[in-house]
């Protein structure tokens, strides 16, 4: 059977059709809507973000609008809505990129609001946080977690060798832990240590030596400086010479959770935002301080924070914005996200709701409260991405003992110093903006 | 005798309406036709091809952060090429698959379907078995070759181990990763060349094979001066799309290395990527993607320019 469609009956199906795009290309949910954007790479995740969800438009009465994207394609994401002027009122940014965004005038500083509300408290939160949340003396976001890197331990498998359980609040120091990592490896069959091969983990020991990525102004790099290269040469002894981790597969996925959960691996250097998955593990863990070295224990402490873009209007639209980011940060909301595991919350008032497991748990909030051991905020520039970037080329490569530290440290510092310059030259012109 | 000039004298007949000319050819309906059915594909186009080379070469001459205002820059991002080591050694990653990955596909390629083209029984299965990698989501497929790159536990290492070889760390290996991920693209993408060689050689008139037989022609020599020329159109086809796309390759790179060890597997668009939305600087990627443009429009230009000498058409 043949149908004869006349020209009419198809403009009238085209215009209906352009009717149809034009609806699916709305400019979103409509004003008055809390909306707001973070990552989210699982369920789980999501559940926690829905309750988010639930409990904004119980406090704020307005409906609430989160768009999550998984957390790989969360900045790039992010970068368009912004540029776009489709960004949400509120935006969560990884600690790490906060001074990134602010220096580009990409997100406004909240210190006007903070001041013009007498009812927000910064003081409920870490000053690791608020450090973290700043940049160039201004605070440009408020942190939801924070925590230092910690040291996560297969109790089974210690017991098993017959090995004395270390102290819950005493670091050890690095000698112990390498001769302990020597002592528990198996080659082929067990592990003594497990870290991601990348500058992430890299900088706790780096700061433990009393080293850092770059000098206090950022003028140049100080990865070539004792401490650090200290910090580095012992890492990599552990890979390259001691062999106490399991060989690297792939530089990519190269996973130390991954390698821990296989019970066959003693200790691995990560944050508490795991305890959530190694909560599945099928054998008895716990978390220790991280290893004391010349500087004692001061691994990196990162966090996160809900910011708002510059974009957001003056008047109702900043009003709700501020809002949302109050409830979002909130002991209610941290309460959630904290009772569901996901990380440390940053506010010192909803602390309680991250309860063991571990056993051990407390002494994330005893680091960040200066009683038990220390954490060092991980020191950014405003181009970190471009320095990770750099970094990650370079670096993975003494893992695998391709190169060694001093060719590589070498190799990496005039370009690394180059990005350094930038960095310099970025605050300049955000301080000559801001004045 | 009087000559009758009747038949010469002028005649003035009454006028004749002029003869209309016919509407010019773009106006015709079978013009407004074929315009009708290129519309859609033209505007998509011009949207999102044309407009964004447009938009680039703008780009290129500018500071753009993407957050603030972007600033003149000139030619500045285009003077930064020269020194950037990381840009070179992308640009020679990126010709090195390219030059390995595109005669070995198309050899491939070629091989399968003089095969499946032999009269072999359900050749439709066999046909559609092949073509499933390049049917696949490269991301996907990425993440299974990881598995089979997998040092001492991986399917490849296992397979060479047979034959007494030690099979290497293929994907942190200054010297295998490339390689590796050549092994991968090849896998991945045979199959379209395939597809596209098979439908040539079902094409060819069995005569021509006929009228050499009778002339004693060997099988080497038949397919030397009777498929190759008959299927040089395919091929020349297959290799300007698969050039194009050797150059374009990215995601199994950022799955699988990453672009490491190194830079090793560092790809142009890759860095481009990384340029503009990594670093956000997007002047300096425009201008990068532009030259990327010219080295991809130089070369198809000149495999246009050769193909007058080697491809052969029937008409």
């Amino acid at each position: 059977m043949s149908t004869n469609l006349t020209r009419r009956s198809v403009l009238q199906l085209g215009g209906l059709a352009g009717i149809a795009l034009a609806a699916g290309c709305s400019s979103g949910p409509p004003a008055g809507t809390a909306t707001w954007a973070m990552w989210s790479s699982s369920a789980a995740e999501k559940k926690v973000w829905e309750d988010f969800g639930k409990y904004v438009e119980k406090q704020l009465g307005v409906k609430s609008v989160a768009t999550l994207t998984p957390s790989s394609g969360y900045p790039t994401k992010l970068d368009l809505q912004l540029v776009s002027g489709t960004a949400s009122l509120v935006t969560a940014l990884n600690g790490t990129l906060i001074p990134t965004y602010a220096a580009r005038g990409a997100h406004r500083p909240l210190d006007d609001l903070i001041a013009a509300d007498p009812d927000f408290k910064l003081d409920d939160f870490y000053e690791t946080s608020r450090k973290i949340s700043g940049f160039n003396g201004k605070t440009y976001a408020i942190g939801f977690d924070v925590a230092p890197t910690v040291m996560y331990y297969n109790k089974d498998l210690l017991k098993k060798q017959g090995v004395p359980l270390p102290s819950r609040t005493e670091p050890m120091s690095w000698a112990t832990f390498r001769d302990l990592a020597k002592q528990l490896t198996k080659p082929g069959e067990q592990y003594g240590f497990t870290c991601a091969p990348a500058i992430d983990d890299l900088v706790s020991w780096i700061y433990c030596a009393g080293g850092n990525v770059m000098s206090a102004d950022a003028s140049r790099n100080t990865l070539g400086d004792p401490e650090a290269m200290e910090a580095l040469q012992f890492v990599i002894d552990l890979f390259v010479k001691d062999k106490v981790t399991p060989p690297i597969k792939n530089l990519v996925t190269e996973s130390s959770l991954s390698n821990f959960m296989q019970g066959n691996v003693a200790f691995m250097q990560n944050g508490p935002w795991q305890v959530v998955n190694a909560r599945k593990a099928k054998f008895d863990w716990d978390i220790i301080p991280f290893p004391a070295g010349a500087n004692g224990s001061t691994p990196r402490v990162s966090g996160s924070s809900f910011a708002i873009p510059s974009g957001v209007r003056e008047g109702a639209e900043l009003d709700l914005a501020w809002k949302l980011l109050k409830t979002l940060t909130s002991t209610g909301a941290l309460d959630i996200y904290a009772k569901a595991g996901r990380n440390n919350p940053a506010r010192l008032s909803a602390g309680s709701a991250f309860q063991p497991p571990p056993d051990n748990l407390g002494i994330v909030q005893d680091i960040l409260a200066g009683k038990v051991a220390g954490g060092h905020a991980f020191d950014v520039t405003t181009n970190w991405n471009q320095v990770k970037q750099l970094l990650g080329q370079d670096l993975p490569r003494t893992f695998l003992g391709q190169v060694s530290v001093p060719e590589a440290i070498n190799g990496l510092t005039p370009r690394l110093d180059v990005l350094m310059r930038q960095h310099l030259d970025t605050v300049r012109q955000a301080t000559a903006r801001k004045g | 005798m009087a000559i009758s000039t009747a038949d010469t004298a002028p005649v003035t007949t009454a006028p004749v309406p002029a003869k209309q000319a016919p509407p010019p050819r773009w106006r015709s309906r079978e013009a407004l036709t074929a315009w009708l059915f290129i519309l859609p594909s033209l505007i998509g186009f011009l949207i999102f091809t044309a407009g964004p080379v447009v938009a680039a070469g703008v780009i290129s001459l500018l500071n753009w952060n993407l957050f603030s205002a972007p600033t003149w820059a000139g030619l500045h991002n285009f003077a930064r090429l020269g020194p950037d080591p990381t840009f070179w050694s992308a640009l020679g990653s990126t010709a090195y698959f390219t030059l390995v990955s595109v005669p070995l596909t198309i050899l491939v390629s070629l091989a399968l379907a003089l095969l499946l083209n032999q009269g072999l029984k359900r050749i439709a299965v066999f046909r559609s078995l092949l073509l499933l990698p390049y049917a696949t989501i490269t991301v996907a497929v990425a993440f299974v070759w990881i598995w089979l790159y997998i040092p001492h536990d991986g399917l490849v290492n296992a397979v060479l181990g047979w034959f007494g070889i030690n099979g290497p760390a293929w994907l942190i290996s200054d010297t295998w990763a490339m390689p590796a991920l050549i092994l991968m693209s090849v896998w991945k993408s045979f199959g379209f060349g395939m597809v596209v060689f098979l439908a040539g050689l079902q094409a060819i008139p069995q005569q021509l094979y006929e009228a050499g037989r009778v002339d004693g022609t060997s099988p080497w020599k038949s397919f030397r001066h009777i498929t190759v020329p008959m299927l040089s159109p395919a091929l020349f086809f297959v290799i300007v799309t698969s050039v194009i796309g050797s150059f374009q390759v990215f995601d199994q790179a950022l799955i699988m290395t990453n672009g490491g060890p190194g830079t090793r597997t560092t790809t142009l668009v890759m860095y481009i990527y990384r340029t503009g939305f990594e670093n956000y600087d997007q002047g300096y990627a425009a201008a990068q993607s532009l030259v990327l443009f010219a080295f991809i429009v130089l070369i198809t230009a000149g495999q246009f320019l050769f193909q007058r000498k080697l491809v052969h058409y029937d008409n």
